[in-house]
């Protein structure tokens, strides 16, 4: 009881009020709506119904799909993070950087270092010995 | 990825996503598809300018369990609750539960308003902040259920059950003429079950071939694929797959008779080879001259049955000396239990492989004649 009495306390000493923290919620909500994420509706719900999720409210599906959408955001911008830093560091001439490399490739290797700090281990081959680009800076190799 | 280069890569390459489609996915390719677009929009605003086709692949492979992960957490908290439909709360719960890898403001608080979770407080700056793109192309709600068309009881039907133990309310029996008959065709019965659902498309009646399809479909977890599918279906596949088509009789298709080769049509090329020169030596007749009427024969008709070639006129053709072997040799070879290659050793080589046979059974029929018409003069060997 004494657990339940302390978070009231606290926020009647924030001066919030349980019916602040539902018009913030439903004004969240209503804010999803404008929003269209780029992860369609109909996918988010195939794998939601998939794992078991039931919920009629749209805008439940929303929410998740936006939260999917920040979550590759992020790793996205992870990747482009280590893409640029190996850009920069790879000392060659000037000229030949600012030709080819200039294009950001998302690759294996940018994306496996940026998906272990969120917890996805993934592990890729380094090379196949297939054919003659092997080894060869991979935003250069046809993929 | 790179699956090297020529012809093995291209093979590979043809081989690879049809081998992929049909073991690893089972079913899920279109959803699969959508989420490599979407991860790809998302990841074009963030800056990207190319993918790699692995690293697309997993990325969406990544985001496919990321949604599946929300909502079994959310799902778990739902029936904690006691309840099974899902709210925002348990939503909110879920998505607590994938940030604790990456950290989010206020992940340590005990006992704080779900509310004013850092969770939602990050969506909402993410939602103010980025501008919305929008997916590019416009999707069917899927996955698409057909409506399931019961086969029809005997009392739909208006059929007596053919016995008192089996009650009217239970499905007819399928028509005889899609089962009777059998063993005709290699002793398997499914081929004409396939042929018949080609002829008569009836709703109820499942041959064999039919409960096969569905398991594997049903295997594959193809919810698109249901029971008036199947049929129809099947007779696509029938119709478009050769393997699973009836085979053919003897008479059914019309196979072209071996027309010479051009070779023998000019006089020109018969001088190049020796033992023909010799042939020609003991009658003055072109080669031309010796297979015209071969060749009318085979001009006029396309039938293929052995006894034309063998009627062809043996009496144009030069007499020609060579040891045929004792009586009692050709005796047997005349009935055809010895073959008859060692006569035509010589005269093997300028015949095409095509004439060989036509060539071998003229000449028999030839022999035959001669040694019926002069048996004194049968050469011994």
């Amino acid at each position: 009881m004494n657990q339940n009495q302390q978070p009231q306390q606290t926020s009647s000493s924030e001066g919030r009020s349980s019916a602040d923290d539902d018009s913030a919620l439903s004004d969240f909500l209503s804010s999803l709506t404008d929003y269209t994420p780029t992860i369609p509706d109909e996918l988010v719900q195939h794998y939601l119904a998939k794992s078991g999720f039931q919920c009629p409210d749209v805008r439940l599906t929303r929410l998740v799909a936006v939260a999917t959408q920040k979550f590759v955001a992020e790793v996205a911008g992870d990747a482009l993070q280590h893409c640029k830093a190996r850009q920069a560091s790879i000392p060659k001439d000037k000229r030949d950087r600012q030709q080819k490399d200039r294009r950001l490739v998302l690759t294996m290797e940018d994306l496996s270092k940026a998906l272990r700090e969120y917890g996805v281990n993934l592990r890729h081959q380094e090379y196949f010995a297939d054919n003659p680009s092997t080894g060869m800076d991979p935003t250069t190799r046809d993929e | 990825m790179s699956n090297g280069n020529g012809k093995t890569g291209k093979q590979i390459e043809q081989a690879g996503p049809t081998c992929r489609r049909k073991k690893v996915s089972g079913g899920d390719e279109f959803a699969q598809a959508i989420a490599k677009i979407a991860v790809a929009q998302v990841c074009e605003s963030k800056g990207f300018q190319g993918f790699q086709q692995s690293a697309l692949e997993t990325m969406s492979d990544v985001t496919a369990r990321y949604i599946m992960s929300i909502g079994k957490s959310a799902n778990s908290y739902a029936n904690l609750a006691g309840r099974a439909e899902c709210n925002i709360f348990d939503v909110i719960q879920g998505l607590e539960d994938m940030g604790y890898a990456q950290g989010f403001t206020g992940a340590s608080d005990i006992d704080h308003w779900l509310e004013d979770s850092g969770v939602v407080r990050e969506i909402s700056q993410f939602v103010n902040e980025v501008e919305p793109v929008m997916f590019a192309h416009p999707i069917p709600p899927f996955p698409v259920v057909k409506e399931r068309v019961l086969p029809p009881s005997f009392l739909q039907k208006g059929e007596e059950p053919p016995d008192d133990h089996i009650p009217a309310w239970l499905p007819a029996f399928p028509d005889p003429e899609t089962f009777s008959q059998s063993a005709t065709v290699n002793g398997r019965g499914t081929e004409p079950h396939a042929t018949k659902v080609e002829n008569d498309n009836s709703n109820g009646d499942r041959p064999l071939l039919n409960s096969q399809q569905q398991i594997v479909s049903s295997m594959f977890g193809n919810t698109a694929m249901n029971d008036p599918a199947v049929p129809k279906a099947n007779t696509v596949a029938a119709e478009s797959n050769p393997f699973l088509a009836a085979p053919l009789k003897f008479e059914d298709k019309e196979v072209a008779s071996i027309a010479p080769p051009a070779k023998f049509f000019n006089n020109t090329v018969a001088s190049d080879i020796p033992i023909l020169e010799n042939f020609v030596e003991n009658e003055p007749i072109s080669v031309l001259e010796t297979f015209a009427p071969a060749i009318e024969a085979i001009k006029s008709t396309c039938s293929d049955s052995r006894e034309d070639q063998t009627k062809f006129p043996v009496k144009e053709k030069p007499t020609v000396r060579f040891k045929v072997g004792t009586k009692n040799k050709f005796l047997a070879r005349s009935i055809g239990l010895i073959p008859q290659n060692e006569e035509h050793n010589k005269t093997l080589p300028w015949f095409a492989m095509e004439d060989e046979k036509d060539d071998r059974k003229r000449r028999a029929e030839k022999i035959l004649r001669e040694s019926l018409e002069n048996p004194d003069q049968l050469v011994q060997l």
